[in-house]
């Protein structure tokens, strides 16, 4: 009898094998679009050779938020309250900079009641990755319309949803945020290496992901259904991910034109163009994407927007290089002496 | 006529955004600087510019700080309320009147001062006429009670912070009053200062600014807030000293943000705390409202976050500029469901300085959302200090393990059990690598993972009642003045110590009973405040606000043997607490009560 062979265990680029990224068991229905995320999560983080411990996951409230239990179980992490996951963040963030910050929201969550937590913490370019799981409903309360919900999509029970979409996408490029993607939970290869660009890039990446819900919203007339978001995708290009660490292997030069765009770590995105000329740098030509996209009832996918050069919160606040949460006694309780000084100012 | 000397109270009716705040600071300044007693309070209105503002000077030999009675010296300079300040005057008060306002004087029982103040401020600069005005008053107090011209030319230097142009200026109009006012009137009031002996080294500050720079002293690492009456001269005041104090190498050791709402700010203070840091936020009541559902956050995941609340008068919007003790039972039961927390309470501001960093102290040594609680009067006004004392410990972060050898030696730790048996868990901080937890909002077990289970809920809530009730004793205790009777005692808080000297010699004289009186400086209640109200025949617990919330506190945790000798006395209109006001309530109650 021969013994069986002992399989390798495949480690990355800092020898950790992919188990030290996962989780634990998702509590989710059978199917959902947002545990084909947390696997996602689980490989970038591993591919990318993240130290798991130096991850920090935050989340608000609804299904998408209940994930960070189901990934990266050595990262400490954060579930907070609704909508209000980008607030927690930021002060987590300018206190301790050097943590790779993992945010997983929801539609609900990032939509309704959190927009304008949202909108701030875009507009200050916090140093974090947003992933906003969207499926146009609200599971955890068993499917009513949320704000990114289209107009004439359907429940399987109840009325049709007449009210206007918020496009979270087109609402971050209006205000400027320094990476803006949109993929599908189902386009797993396409939606790591927007992951794995988005945790190399310093500043807010914003990366909406429709996310099918099979409970309540993945019947065919809505268009985030799996079959329609799968028919009815545009891709504005292919994007591969080169990491820092090595450059030919991962990504194998494709066919036609494509662009390079290093990241700060100094890993590289790559764009191959698939119609187009798609200029990253232009917010005009990635809004008339987004609302050409709308007009044929289409999802127009890749990384729509970036600014590598955009400062991010941290870098505005002159921050000593130690984090601020490392600092001791000396560095935080000025001197008796600063004491008599500010008193000597007092008495004019 | 007797003199009355060094016991009066002037009243300067003006506008806001005229100018006439500096002019009154140089009027407390000089009076302080001459060694006499006196407090000044700025009754000031929700408006930039055009609105009354009122600003009233007591001054006593006696120490009292409260706004007095009645006022005895009146400055009329703004038309809008002329006629109801003028009305409000008690015979015999002297009104010092602007007669360029256009307005009549009616009233042949005062003493009247009329004095050209635009007219006398437009021959020195037509164009900044309005605001020299002003100090054109000053001059005429100053030589109708007797300052002096030196102290005075020192507090308008002190003023304007060694500009010359200002200080000529502003110096010139307060001579030209004060030889109007010697060239045309004799005296025929009573008033008058005599300088007293000054103990050195003294100083104005505002309450805010002194919970500010103990804020840094207390090692702030993280401030967010949002603007909001009356508290943003205390953010802004921690903002100010930052760079100053903080900057190590040419760095921040530090981070402010200003937050879009409150919401957010809290948000950040308990991001700054989850991740290890010291987050502070200020915010008056409005904003703690706002907070609610964070605050619940942090006391049910444990995370360190201090807010302060600097109270000004509600509900809602309520009158924002006015001042109040009316946020205090929300800030111990802040938010929904079961919920207890800590709150510190300064009288002074040398305790605003000294609570500045103990906030930060308790907040990390209970791992628990812990409040500031001031008022507009303590945290807007200026008041006299000496001198502020340096930290007498060294910063203590609480349970936090910070290696690997530390976690291994608690033997069966986890992020929510009592280990030491004082309710009081240990920690591990993100990026540490030391025991990853998801910290969350949801019902959890002791090593943070998520339980519906009935025993955990409980055995958790239970945890955490006995931790903060562990905290009693260790917060500050309260400042008893017990009289050797033990019969009648006062039991009260906050910025009510500067009224309640002259509360208690206003019941003496009325009474003739002596009574004690027991400041609380923090809740949950220290055993001693117990321990006098069991030493004491009746007890009033006295307090700025309509519903009691102190007595209702009180109420909810005593035992029933003290109920029947604890009496309230809550009166709140929006100003400062007028000592008399307060004493014959007190009264009314001991009457009733047989006393």
């Amino acid at each position: 009898m021969s013994e069986k062979p002992v399989r390798a265990i495949k480690l990355n680029v800092i020898n950790e094998p992919k188990d030290s990224y996962t989780g634990g068991k998702s509590s989710l229905c059978p199917g959902c679009g947002h545990d084909q995320i947390s696997s996602v999560i689980v490989n970038s983080a591993w591919e990318n050779g993240l130290e798991p411990h130096r991850i920090a996951k935050m989340s608000g409230i609804g299904c998408s938020s209940k994930t960070p239990a189901y990934y990266l179980g050595q990262s400490h992490g954060f579930n907070t309250v609704h909508g209000r996951m980008p607030s927690v963040t930021t002060g987590a963030n300018v206190v301790n900079k050097d943590l790779t910050y993992l945010g997983v929201s929801g539609d609900g969550d990032s939509a309704s009641i959190g927009i304008g937590q949202l909108i701030h913490a875009i507009r200050r370019n916090v140093n974090m990755v947003y992933i906003i799981e969207n499926n146009g409903v609200y599971g955890l309360t068993k499917g009513q319309y949320s704000a990114t919900a289209d107009v004439g999509s359907k429940k399987k029970k109840g009325a049709t949803n007449e009210t206007q979409p918020i496009d979270l996408c087109a609402m971050a490029i209006n205000l400027g945020c320094s990476f803006v993607a949109r993929s599908f939970s189902g386009s797993k290869k396409q939606l790591t290496a927007i992951i794995k660009a988005a945790m190399s890039h310093k500043g807010f990446a914003l990366i909406d992901v429709i996310s099918p819900c099979v409970t309540f919203n993945n019947n065919d007339e809505s268009l985030r259904s799996y079959g329609y978001v799968k028919d009815n995708q545009a891709e504005l290009h292919s994007v591969g991910y080169i990491p820092h660490f090595s450059p030919l292997e991962q990504v194998e030069v494709p066919a036609g034109s494509f662009r390079d765009i290093t990241l700060h770590d100094g890993s590289t995105m790559r764009l191959e163009t698939i119609s187009e000329d798609h200029d990253i740098s232009d917010a005009v030509a990635a809004l008339g994407a987004l609302h050409q996209a709308d007009a044929d009832k289409k999802h127009v996918m890749g990384l729509l927007y970036f600014d590598g050069e955009k400062p991010a919160l941290e870098d505005e606040l002159e921050l000593h290089d130690t984090p601020i949460t490392e600092m001791g006694e000396e560095l935080l309780r000025p001197s008796q002496a600063k004491l008599d000084d500010v008193i000597a100012a007092l008495r004019g | 006529m007797d003199r009355v000397v060094n016991d009066f109270t002037i009243n300067i009716a003006t506008a806001n955004g005229t100018g006439s705040q500096s002019a009154n600071l140089i009027l407390l300044q000089t009076l302080f600087d001459m060694g006499i007693p006196v407090s000044g309070k700025n009754l000031f209105p929700s408006n930039i510019s055009g609105l009354p503002t009122w600003y009233i000077v007591r001054l006593s030999d006696l120490g009292y700080q409260a706004p007095g009675d009645r006022t005895h010296i009146q400055v009329l300079v703004n038309p809008a309320t002329w006629d109801e300040d003028l009305a409000s005057l008690e015979p015999g008060t002297v009104v010092i009147w602007n007669t360029d306002s256009k307005m009549e004087m009616n009233r042949e029982d005062i003493i009247s001062y009329p004095v050209p103040m635009t007219k006398i401020a437009r021959g020195l600069n037509p164009k900044l006429a309005r605001m020299i005005a002003n100090v054109v008053y000053v001059g005429v107090i100053a030589e109708l009670i007797g300052m002096d011209q030196k102290v005075l030319e020192e507090a308008i230097s002190k003023q304007f912070g060694g500009k010359a142009k200002a200080i000529e200026l502003n110096s010139e109009a307060a001579r030209l009053g004060r030889s109007y006012c010697a060239e045309n009137f004799t005296k025929t009031d009573p008033y008058t200062v005599e300088a007293r002996e000054r103990k050195e080294g003294g100083f104005f500050v505002e309450g805010n600014e002194a919970v500010a720079l103990g804020s840094i002293f207390g090692g702030v690492q993280m401030l967010s807030w949002y603007p909001i009456t009356p508290s943003s001269s205390l953010a802004e005041g921690i903002i100010a000293w930052l760079p100053e104090l903080r900057t190590h190498e040419g760095k921040a050791t530090y981070a402010v943000i200003q937050a879009e709402d409150e919401l957010a700010a809290a948000g950040m203070v308990i991001g700054a705390g989850w991740a290890g840091a010291r987050g502070i936020t200020a915010t008056s009541g409005p904003g703690i409202s706002l907070m609610q559902e964070f605050i619940g956050l942090a006391y049910f995941a444990e995370v360190p976050s201090v807010f302060w609340d600097v109270n000004r008068v509600g509900p809602s919007t309520g009158l924002p500029t006015r001042t109040q003790q009316g946020d205090l039972a929300m800030l111990y039961e802040g938010s929904h469901g079961d919920t207890q927390h800590i709150v510190f309470i300064p009288g002074t501001v040398e305790e605003c300085f000294e609570f500045g960093w103990r906030v930060f102290d308790a907040s990390e040594r209970y791992q628990t959302p812990v409040f500031g609680f001031s008022d507009l009067d303590l945290g807007m006004n200026r008041w006299a200090s000496h001198g502020f004392e340096y930290p007498d410990k060294p910063m203590d972060r609480g349970k936090v393990v910070l290696t690997k050898e530390q976690l291994d030696s608690i033997e069966n730790y986890g992020r929510y059990r009592d280990v030491d048996g004082d309710g009081i868990p240990y920690r591990t901080l993100p990026g540490s690598g030391l025991d990853p937890i998801l910290y969350r909002g949801t019902g959890h077990d002791e090593d943070g993972a998520y339980s519906e289970k009935p025993d955990v809920y409980y055995k958790l809530m239970q945890r955490l009642k006995r931790k903060i009730d562990g905290a009693r004793d260790k917060l500050p205790a309260p400042v008893m003045r017990e009289e050797e009777e033990q019969d009648i005692g006062i039991v009260f808080y906050g910025s009510m110590e500067n009224t309640i000297e002259e509360i208690d010699d206003i019941l003496e004289t009325a009474t003739g009973k002596k009574v004690s009186t027991c400041r609380v400086r923090a809740l949950p209640l220290h055993s001693e405040v117990q321990a006098f109200i069991e030493r004491h025949n009746t007890v009033i617990i006295l307090e700025i606000n309509r519903d009691a919330q102190m007595n209702g506190i009180m109420r909810k945790e005593y035992p029933n043997h003290l109920l029947h000798k604890m009496h309230s006395v809550a009166y709140s209109d929006g100003m400062p607490p007028r000592a008399r006001l307060y004493a014959e309530r007190i009264m009314d109650v001991l009457k009733e009560v047989g006393q």
